[in-house]
């Protein structure tokens, strides 16, 4: 293209892409996404940061997300309000963390927060529950269920308290060599 | 909302646990600061120790780490804005490094980003990792880093021996004062007489005819030596240092991928994590699309559940078995291992007997003909097809953890296919070499078997085309005649029997070897082949869209994971045996067997070799002198040391790192228990303080 755009000053853009696994193009893509989602409330201008947040039910339709088991713990964990509501800078910040070039710690991080449903810092025994039922869409037995928290427990807990720190899930997670390519949307 | 309150009270934590980001060794985590929420992830806000960790490593751009921070992205751009503001006084030197600095990131990123578009199938391998997972994507990547070498060693061979040699043949001709007896001369390839159609077909599958006078073969090829005034080009030498750095690029590229693979294997820590948090934690592929897609992952990770929770309660059952059931376990495995290894010596006599067989048989015309070449190809085939078969069947028997039984039948298949490899080889050489036969007059004119083989490298790169077109075949048979109509019975039949088959599953082990043997024939038979790489390129393009095709429409996926850290560096391990046997099969030719006296670059030489020193002494006097020195004593034992003293500085470096990861993690365990020790101190001071009041 070779009209200059004049959705974001070019400070803003390089901004962005300091700030994000991102270039550019793909910034700007990112934002066509978004105001497709709802054309009438996000402006094309975006030079004077308007405040414009999209509500989690918005977000959660998009063909990336619509089908993932965890698409309302996910927005929620990127939302600054902890409600799901995604402003742009929010709606970048999460494809880039979701992005194949974020670095693995700042996965797990959000991660553990996206695994996290009472967020308590603590993976409890109950948030293991509840995300094995919207992994196997509960068609395990509840017997199962409790066998596989308790394993899941015993192999990652390093301090003995019957849940999972940040930093017993950081040191699992850390040999999971599929944990960067399964954390990962394409957009 | 509580979310929230957590950042703003982050915010005012300025010294809290440092967060390392993405920055390369590991750190220490500094003392806890008092919050309640301990547990969770930290980071530190104060853009000046920010900076101060970027300074240590020398980094012109403070902005760059700002991505690896787990902060919303208002806040980033706040930070990053104050940290432009903070931008000390520099001197236009350091400030002329940091912009320089800046627009060589961005090239790069461009550069990267170009690269990733013109990456060969990458969108395909992305479908494939995204509906298969990881284990099969594996072997696809395996299949395109092949396509990629066999491609690179075409250019160099064309670049260095073809293009030469078309050029300078109607240029200029070599010594043709060859003396030796008549006999050895004699040696014409062309079909005499009038030829039928239908033999040009056959002469394409098996290398004859007018396929054997071709640039394909090593007969074709003159020892040209074209010396003009300020140019000289000498076609012998040319080819045997071309195969020799063909041999040498290969292994640089196989130990330069396997070198990343171990890396990642290593980071690791080598053990994996248990089963069921890698399900749980990473079982989903957040980039999964598709409605059916979704739906067969959830199948996947339920069935992988089930099936670990059985493995749990066979483990529960065989530790309980008494003395006199394991010994009989024992005893049982050890008979089942000969019986695996029987049948595997069974195949390797077929393999030798055929190819005797096929050998005796030459000259016969039409298809029978061509069924007897095909001979060798047809029983090595069949015996990589049938044997790991039963040899699956016997480590079923043998009972083993479902882990170590994959392992045990991927090597007995490796040694099966690698060996009977050799076989066929071993049984070219004894008949070009008479070794075999008492009477051995035929070779003693020639030094080689004249009658049978007059030129006998041409048969070994005919032997080694067709056993890769023949694998090509088979490749392209299955797929039409065994995978589509198991699906077609599979999808349209209801019946049990056909349920119970059920679709097909894509073996990844099986399938690299496949791969890996493929690419073990053009190693043995590049000498004598030169422009088989090209061919096996073609091939393995192929065998791409075939299996991708047969991924898509006739597999399910994958009930049990195959991990692929491990399964990579495996893979090229035994890429790497198969790249030893080539090297073996180069160097036994150049140094031992009589070249052919009648075809060939190197017919008027004692051996392949023997073109080196004969050319060596054409050099001029310096370059010689150099070269002895080079040789020498003086300079190779401290070269040696040299070498010996590097590679022992990495294993130090390595074993260091593999000490310092086993450290911070029992670190990382003691840690924790302390805090929970302090807590508990905690509670009951303030429980005393408390009473006391």
């Amino acid at each position: 293209m070779g009209n200059k755009q004049t959705i974001f000053t070019d400070e803003q853009l390089d901004a962005y892409q300091d700030c994000t696994y991102f270039t550019r193009k793909e910034i700007l893509r990112l934002h066509g996404r978004y105001h497709e989602l709802a054309p009438h409330l996000v402006p094309m201008d975006y030079t004077k940061e308007p405040d414009c947040k999209l509500p989690l039910a918005l977000i959660v339709n998009m063909p990336e997300l619509n089908e993932n088991p965890f698409r309302n713990r996910i927005v929620e964990s990127f939302s600054e309000d902890g409600l799901g509501n995604l402003s742009f800078n929010d709606f970048v910040d999460m494809f880039s963390v979701l992005s194949e070039t974020a670095s693995r710690e700042l996965k797990a991080i959000y991660a553990f927060k996206i695994y996290d449903f009472n967020v308590d810092n603590f993976l409890c025994k109950e948030d293991l529950e509840k995300t094995l039922n919207r992994l196997t869409k509960e068609e395990l037995t509840s017997e199962e269920v409790q066998l596989v928290c308790e394993k899941t427990i015993e192999e990652a807990d390093l301090d003995g308290d019957h849940k999972l720190s940040y930093a017993d899930f950081e040191n699992m997670i850390t040999r999971a060599p599929d944990f960067l390519s399964t954390f990962h949307i394409r957009i | 909302m509580t979310s929230q309150l957590q950042r703003q009270g982050s915010a005012a934590a300025v010294q809290g646990t440092g967060y390392t980001g993405d920055q390369g060794l590991p750190r220490l985590r500094r003392a806890p600061s008092s919050q309640s929420y301990q547990n969770g992830p930290q980071f530190n806000w104060s853009p000046a120790s920010a900076g101060r960790e970027k300074a240590e490593e020398g980094a012109v751009e403070p902005p760059k780490s700002l991505r690896s921070l787990p902060i919303p992205m208002a806040l980033k751009r706040a930070i990053c804005q104050v940290q432009q503001m903070h931008v000390p006084v520099l001197s236009s030197l350091q400030s002329w490094k940091r912009s320089k600095a800046k627009s060589l990131s961005r090239v790069r990123s461009y550069i990267g980003g170009f690269l990733n578009y013109i990456t060969l199938w990458r969108k395909s391998l992305n479908k494939i990792g995204g509906n298969f997972g990881g284990g099969v994507q594996s072997y696809f990547l395996f299949l395109r880093f092949l396509v990629v070498l066999n491609f690179l060693s075409f250019m160099l061979i064309a670049g260095f021996v073809l293009i030469p040699s078309i050029v300078f043949r109607s240029v200029a001709s070599g010594p043709m004062n060859i003396t030796g007896p008549a006999e050895c001369l004699q040696y014409d390839p062309n079909p005499q007489g009038l030829v039928k159609f239908h033999n040009y077909f056959l002469d394409l599958l098996t290398g004859t005819g007018f396929m054997e006078s071709s640039y394909l073969f090593y007969g074709y090829y003159n020892n040209t030596m074209v010396a003009g005034s300020d140019f000289s080009y000498n076609i012998p030498l040319a080819y045997l240092f071309t195969a020799i750095f063909y041999f040498a690029f290969c292994l640089l590229c196989i130990t330069a991928r396997m070198g990343t693979a171990f890396r990642v294997a290593v980071a690791t820590g080598g053990g994996a994590i248990g089963s069921y948090s890698r399900i749980v934690f990473t079982g989903w592929d957040f980039g999964c699309l598709g409605d059916r897609a979704m739906k067969l992952k959830q199948k996947n990770i339920i069935y992988q559940l089930q099936v670990d929770l059985e493995e749990e309660r066979i483990k529960n059952k065989a530790a309980t078995l008494t003395l006199g059931q394991k010994i009989f376990l024992y005893s049982l495995r050890i008979f089942l291992s000969l019986v695996a290894f029987g049948l595997i010596i069974a195949a390797f006599f077929s393999i030798f007997a055929a190819t005797n067989f096929s050998q005796g048989k030459t000259g016969e015309v039409g298809v029978l003909g061509l069924f007897f070449e095909y001979l060798p190809s047809i029983v090595i085939t069949a015996g990589n097809f049938v044997v790991p078969l039963l040899c699956d069947q016997i480590a079923l028997l043998e009972r083993y953890d479902p882990s170590i039984t994959v392992i045990v039948a991927l090597l007995r298949s490796v040694f099966l296919r690698m060996v009977s490899l050799s076989v066929l080889l071993f049984t070219l050489w004894n008949q070009i070499t008479c070794k075999q036969r008492v009477s051995a007059e035929d070779c003693t004119l020639c030094h080689y078997n004249y009658k049978s083989y007059p030129c006998w490298e041409t048969r070994v790169g005919q032997e080694m085309y067709k056993l890769a077109l023949f694998d090509l075949i088979i490749t392209i048979a299955m797929l039409v005649l065994v995978e589509f109509p198991r699906r077609m019975v599979v999808d349209g039949s209801s019946s049990k029997l056909a349920q119970w088959v059920g679709r097909q599953e894509f073996q990844v082990p099986a399938n690299v070897l496949g791969l890996v043997y493929g690419q073990t024939v053009v190693w043995t038979g590049a000498l004598f082949c030169p422009l088989l790489p090209v061919i096996n390129t073609l091939k393995f393009v192929i065998v791409f869209y075939c299996k991708k095709i047969t991924l898509f429409y006739n597999c399910r996926p994958a009930t049990k994971t195959f991990r692929s850290t491990w399964a990579t560096a495996f893979f090229l391990l035994v890429l790497l045996f198969g790249w030893s046997l080539g090297l073996l099969v180069l160097i036994y030719s150049m140094a031992q067997i009589h070249p052919s006296m009648s075809c060939g670059p190197f017919r008027s030489l004692i051996s392949m070799w023997t073109i080196v020193p004969n050319s060596f002494y054409n050099l001029s006097q310096t370059s010689q002198d150099f070269l002895f020195y080079l040789g020498s004593q003086r300079f190779s034992i401290p070269l040696f040391l040299f070498f010996s003293v590097v590679m022992c500085y990495f294993i130090a470096l390595a074993s260091v790192h593999g000490k310092s990861v086993n450290l911070l993690k029992t670190q990382l365990k003691l840690e924790a228990r302390d805090k929970q020790f302090l807590v508990k101190q905690i509670e009951e001071l303030s429980r005393t303080l408390g009473v006391a009041r």
